[in-house]
C-alpha cells in the first residue's frame, strides 16, 4: 500500500513539474496585475505641437465608477505629455501616476487637424504595433480644437466623455448617416490596400470652451459646450485633404453601405413644403465594368423607405405614393452622382474603393492602372441606377385637414 | 479462547452446553436462556439474544407449539421432530457446531437444545426495530419513487426485487468482517451482467479480508484497482432503489451492505454521477434541458472561481470595458490580490458548509444567518473583499448542489482549488492545461475494467442515446426483446 502511494506521489510530482514546465515555456506574454493597480485608458489624443506629439490619454478612476461613487471627484483623469515618440510620452505619464496606463480597453482615437494634414502613419504604428493594444478603437479627427480639450470637456449622458464620444460616433454613423465610425483595423486596411483611400470622421465642439472643461457643464439641460461629429475627411494617402459636406458625407455612406437607416426629406411636387422619409434598409451593389478601355462603375442602388412625415397638400393613394417614390429616387440619385462627382474633381481620391473592386475583377488592367489610380478615379464614368421602394406610411393615410372624408361632412 | 470453540461441537448434555454458552457470551445481560419440560418430562432450553428476535413468534410460536404439539405428537421427541413437525416457522435448521450455532444466534436466530441430543435446533426469527421506509434524503426527485433504502438488507434487497420480477435476478449473500460479519448481498440480472465481472466480483469479496464494515465505502475501497489513485469515485451510490434497479438493467451489479441505506452500483461511469433518476421521469424535452444546466453548473462549480481569477489579473482584455470598470470599481480599497481573495471565500463557504453538515439540527439556523451575515454583508462592506467575488462564490457553491450525487460533487470542489492555484499563476493559459490534465485523468480511469469516460472515450455510437442528452424513452434499447 505505501509503495503505491509513494508511486502515486512521484506521479504527481512528475505531473506538476511537466504542466509547470509547459506552461511557463508555452506562454507567450502573461503579465499579473490586479485591477486596482491599473489606469484605464479610454481615449487617446495626439497632437502636433512644435514638431513633438502632445500625448493626452483620459483614464478612468475606477472608484468613480461604483454607485455610491462621490460626486466630489470626476470619473476620468487626464494625462498630457509631449514627447517625440508616442510610447515615450506614455511612459512618461508614469510619472503623473501611480498606476501603470492600460491600453487594451482603448475607445477612441483623436488626431488633431494639423496632426492629420501632417501625416498619421508615424503615430499609428505604435498603436499597430502594441501588444496590449485591442484593434477595436474608433478614430476621428478633431476640427479646429485639440485633442486636449476635446478629451476634457464634460459631457451629459455617459460619465466617462470617451464612451459619449464613442457611442455617439458609432450611433450617428448607423441612424443618421453623415459620419463614419472608423476602427483602427479599418485604417490599417485603408492605408494598405491599393485602389482605396482612408476616410476619418470629423468631431468638432460648439459652445464655450473654458465653460465646458468643469462639471457645471452637465449640471443644466444645455451644456456651455458640446461636442458634434462634423463631416467626413478625405485622406490621400495617409495625410488629410479636406472635409466633405453633409450631403456628400451622407452619400458617401450610403455608397459603402455604412447605413442602416437614416432620414432624408425630399420637396413636395407641385409646392415648396417637404415630405421626409425614413431609410429602413439600404444597399447599394457595384458593376465596374470598361468601356472603351477606361473604367466604368455602375451603382446600383436598393433602397426600401417608409414616409416619415408629409407636409404636402396631396392626398396619400396609391398614385401619389408612386409620384413621392420617384421624386426621392431622382432626389437620391442626384446626391450620389453629385457628390462622387464633387470628390472626383475637387480631390480625385478614391476614397470609395472603386479601385478595389477593379483590382477583384480586372486584376490585369488593374497593374496598368495602379499607379496613377486617382487619376482614373478622377476621370470615371459613374452610372446610378436607382431601385426605391417606398412600404409604409405609418398610423394616418393623408395629413391633417386633407382627409376626404371630414372634407365631407 | 475463539480458535478453541471453532470446531467444538455441542455435547448430548443440556446443562454442559448451557453452561458453555452462558461462558461464551459472557454472561451478556441480553443473552436469554429459557428452561422448559416437553410434555412434563424432556428438559429443553431456548437461547436468544433479546431485541434481536421477534419476541411475540418466540411466545405464540415456539414455546407455545412446543407444549402443544409436543403432546399431540406422542412418540419420541429429538431434534428432527421438532424440525420437521412441531415448529411452524419459516427457516428452521439444524447445527452441531458451536460456532456457527452463535453466529446464527447473533444475527437474529432461536437456538433450542434438547437433553440427550448433540443438534442444536436453529429458528431464524430475525426482528428487531427498524426505521420505516422513507423518503430519499441524498437524491430527492419532484416526479418519481419516493422510498428509499433502509438500514436492514432484507428490506432493501425486497425493494430491488419488487421492481423487477424476474427469475433471472440473482442474489448472493456473502458475510464479511470477522468481527461485525456483516452481510454483503450482491444482486443483478443473470444474462445481462457480465458473468465475468461476477465472478470477479464475487472472488474480490470471499477474499475480503477485514475485521469490520459498517459502510459500503469499505467494499469501495476494496474493489478500488490497485494502481489507481483518483479523487474521482469510480464507485457509484444510492439510497434510491429505482435508480439501483434501473442500474441492474444496465448490466450493473448491486452490493448491498447490511447496515447502511447506500448501495454500490458497479461498474460506474462518470456520467452516472451526473445524472438524476428524475431525468428519466419527466418528460424529455425537459430533461435535457435540465441536463444541460447541470453540465453548466459543473463547469461553474469547477473553474467559476478559477475563471474570476483569470479574468481580473491577466485577461483584462477579454472584459467588455463596462464590465471591467464596474469589477475594477468594486476591487478599489479591497487590500488581497483577487486570488487570495477568493481563496478566503472558498475556505470560509466549506467551512460554513461542513458546520451545516456535522452541527445537530437544532442550530443550524444559527450558522446559516452567521453565515450569510459575515459573507454576505459584513466583508463587502468591511472592504476584506468585493462584492463581486461574494456573487462569484455564492453561485459557484450554489452550482455544487447542483451536480445530483454528492460523491461526484467532493472531486469537483476539491479540483476548484486547483484551478484556482492555476488561474493565479498563469492565466486561462494554465486553466487550459489544467483542464487537458483533468481530462487525460479521467479516460485513463476503469471502473471494474470499464473506461471511466464511456461512451464519449472510448466513443460508443449505440450509447449516445443515453450520454450527453436524453433521447426519447421509445429510442433507447428499451423495446420488448428478450
Amino acid at each position: 500500500m505505501t509503495s503505491t502511494m509513494l508511486n502515486a506521489c512521484m506521479r504527481f510530482i512528475a505531473l506538476f513539474t511537466a504542466a509547470l514546465l509547459m506552461t511557463l515555456t508555452l506562454s507567450g506574454c502573461w503579465n499579473r496585475r490586479e485591477l486596482n493597480d491599473m489606469a484605464v485608458a479610454i481615449a487617446i489624443g495626439i497632437d502636433r505641437v512644435d514638431e513633438q506629439y502632445e500625448v493626452t490619454i483620459q483614464t478612468v478612476d475606477p472608484s468613480q465608477m461604483s454607485n455610491n461613487r462621490n460626486v466630489d471627484r470626476f470619473p476620468t483623469r487626464i494625462y498630457s505629455e509631449k514627447a517625440s515618440t508616442i510610447f515615450e510620452a506614455l511612459r512618461k505619464v508614469t510619472s503623473k501616476s501611480s498606476r501603470k496606463i492600460y491600453l487594451a480597453h482603448l475607445l477612441l482615437l483623436l488626431f488633431n487637424e494639423e496632426m492629420a494634414r501632417d501625416g498619421i502613419k508615424e503615430p499609428l504604428d505604435f498603436l499597430f504595433r502594441d501588444h496590449e493594444v485591442r484593434p477595436d478603437f474608433n478614430i476621428a479627427v478633431t476640427r479646429g480644437y485639440q485633442t486636449k480639450d476635446v478629451l476634457s470637456i464634460v459631457t451629459p449622458l455617459e460619465v466617462l466623455s470617451a464612451l459619449d464620444l464613442y457611442r455617439s460616433l458609432n450611433v450617428s454613423q448607423k441612424l443618421w448617416a453623415p459620419t463614419a465610425a472608423v476602427n483602427i483595423n479599418e485604417m490599417m486596411v485603408m492605408l494598405t490596400n491599393d485602389g482605396v483611400e482612408p476616410i476619418l470622421t470629423g468631431l468638432t465642439l460648439i459652445g464655450d470652451l473654458n465653460k465646458g472643461l468643469s462639471a457645471d457643464n452637465v449640471k443644466q439641460p444645455r451644456p456651455y459646450l458640446y461636442f458634434k461629429f462634423k463631416g467626413i475627411g478625405v485622406f490621400r494617402k495617409d495625410r488629410l485633404v479636406g472635409w466633405l459636406n453633409e450631403p456628400d458625407s451622407k452619400s458617401f455612406s450610403y455608397v459603402n453601405n455604412h447605413v442602416s437607416s437614416t432620414v432624408g426629406s425630399v420637396q413636395c411636387p407641385g409646392s415648396k413644403k417637404r415630405f421626409a422619409i425614413e431609410l429602413v434598409k439600404s444597399k447599394v451593389s457595384r458593376e465596374p465594368s470598361i468601356r472603351n478601355g477606361s473604367p466604368h462603375m455602375k451603382l446600383i442602388v436598393h433602397v426600401s423607405g417608409n414616409v416619415g412625415e408629409v407636409q404636402c397638400e396631396t392626398e396619400i393613394n396609391d398614385k401619389s405614393i408612386i409620384e413621392l417614390q420617384e421624386l426621392a429616387s431622382e432626389q437620391l440619385k442626384s446626391i450620389i452622382e453629385n457628390s462622387i462627382q464633387h470628390v472626383q474633381s475637387q480631390y480625385g481620391v478614391d476614397i470609395y474603393g472603386f479601385g478595389a473592386n477593379f483590382h477583384q475583377k480586372y486584376p490585369k488592367q488593374w497593374r496598368q492602372w495602379r499607379t496613377n489610380w486617382n487619376e482614373q478615379f478622377a476621370q470615371m464614368s459613374i452610372e446610378v441606377q436607382m431601385d426605391y421602394h417606398l412600404r409604409l406610411i405609418g398610423k394616418i393615410i393623408s395629413p391633417f385637414g386633407n382627409n376626404p372624408q371630414q372634407k365631407k361632412e | 479462547m475463539k480458535s478453541q470453540i471453532d470446531q467444538q461441537l455441542f455435547s448430548d448434555r443440556l446443562d454442559d452446553n448451557k453452561r458453555l454458552l452462558l461462558d461464551l457470551m459472557g454472561n451478556s445481560t441480553d443473552f436469554i436462556s429459557r428452561d422448559l419440560k416437553l410434555n412434563g418430562y424432556i428438559p429443553i432450553a431456548l437461547f436468544y439474544l433479546e431485541g434481536m428476535v421477534d419476541i411475540t413468534a418466540v411466545q405464540e410460536g415456539v414455546i407455545s407449539s412446543l407444549l402443544d404439539r409436543a403432546q399431540q405428537l406422542g412418540g419420541p421427541i429429538n431434534p428432527e421432530t421438532i424440525q420437521q413437525h412441531i415448529l411452524n416457522m419459516g427457516e428452521v435448521g439444524l447445527e452441531l457446531n458451536i460456532a456457527t450455532a452463535l453466529d446464527h444466534l447473533l444475527s437474529g436466530s432461536l437456538l433450542l437444545l434438547l437433553e440427550g441430543h448433540c443438534e442444536a435446533v436453529v429458528v431464524h426469527l430475525p426482528g428487531w426495530e427498524d426505521r420505516a421506509i422513507s423518503e430519499s434524503s441524498t437524491q430527492s426527485v419532484v416526479r418519481g419513487p419516493q422510498n428509499s433504502f433502509n438500514e436492514t438488507l432484507r428490506t432493501n434487497t425486497t425493494l430491488v426485487r419488487r421492481r423487477v420480477k424476474d427469475i433471472r435476478v440473482r442474489l448472493k449473500t456473502i458475510q464479511i468482517g470477522k468481527l461485525t460479519k456483516t452481510d454483503v448481498a450482491i444482486m443483478y440480472v443473470d444474462g445481462v451482467a457480465d458473468p465475468k465481472l461476477v465472478d470477479d466480483l464475487i472472488r474480490r469479496l470471499e477474499h475480503a479480508d477485514y475485521k469490520n464494515i459498517l459502510e459500503g465505502e469499505y467494499i469501495e475501497e476494496l474493489l478500488l484497482e490497485k494502481k489507481q489513485q483518483t479523487i474521482f469515485p469510480v464507485v457509484y451510490n444510492t439510497d434510491r432503489p429505482d435508480t439501483i434497479a434501473a442500474g441492474m438493467l444496465e448490466a450493473k451489479i448491486a452490493i448491498f451492505i447490511d447496515g447502511t441505506p447506500f448501495v454500490l452500483l458497479v461498474p460506474s461511469l462518470f456520467v452516472d454521477f451526473i445524472q438524476s433518476a428524475e431525468d428519466y421521469y419527466q418528460s424529455y424535452f425537459y430533461s435535457n434541458l435540465i441536463r444541460l444546466l447541470r453540465y453548466t453548473a459543473l463547469i461553474i462549480c469547477m473553474m467559476g472561481p478559477a475563471i474570476y481569477i483569470a479574468l481580473t489579473t491577466y485577461h483584462q482584455d477579454m472584459l467588455p470595458t463596462q464590465l471591467l470598470l464596474s469589477l475594477a470599481a468594486q476591487r478599489e480599497g479591497v487590500p488581497f490580490p483577487a486570488f487570495f481573495e477568493a481563496l478566503l471565500m472558498e475556505i470560509t463557504f466549506e467551512i460554513l458548509r461542513e458546520a451545516g453538515i456535522r452541527m445537530p439540527r437544532t442550530v443550524g439556523q444559527a450558522v446559516s444567518i452567521v453565515g450569510t451575515i459575515v459573507i454576505g454583508q459584513a466583508a463587502v462592506e468591511a472592504s476584506i473583499v468585493s462584492a463581486v467575488m461574494v456573487i462569484v462564490v455564492a453561485i459557484t457553491a450554489i452550482s455544487s448542489f447542483v451536480i445530483p450525487s454528492y460523491g461526484m460533487s467532493i472531486p469537483i470542489r476539491i479540483c476548484r482549488f486547483g484551478f484556482m492555484i492555476l488561474a493565479a499563476s498563469f492565466g486561462f493559459l494554465g486553466l487550459t492545461v489544467g483542464g487537458i490534465i483533468l481530462i487525460l485523468h479521467l479516460c485513463s480511469l476503469h471502473s471494474f475494467g470499464v473506461p471511466y469516460m464511456s461512451p464519449y472515450a472510448p466513443y460508443n455510437k449505440s450509447k449516445q442515446s443515453d450520454a450527453i442528452l436524453r433521447f426519447p424513452i421509445r429510442n433507447h434499447s428499451n423495446k420488448g426483446e428478450q
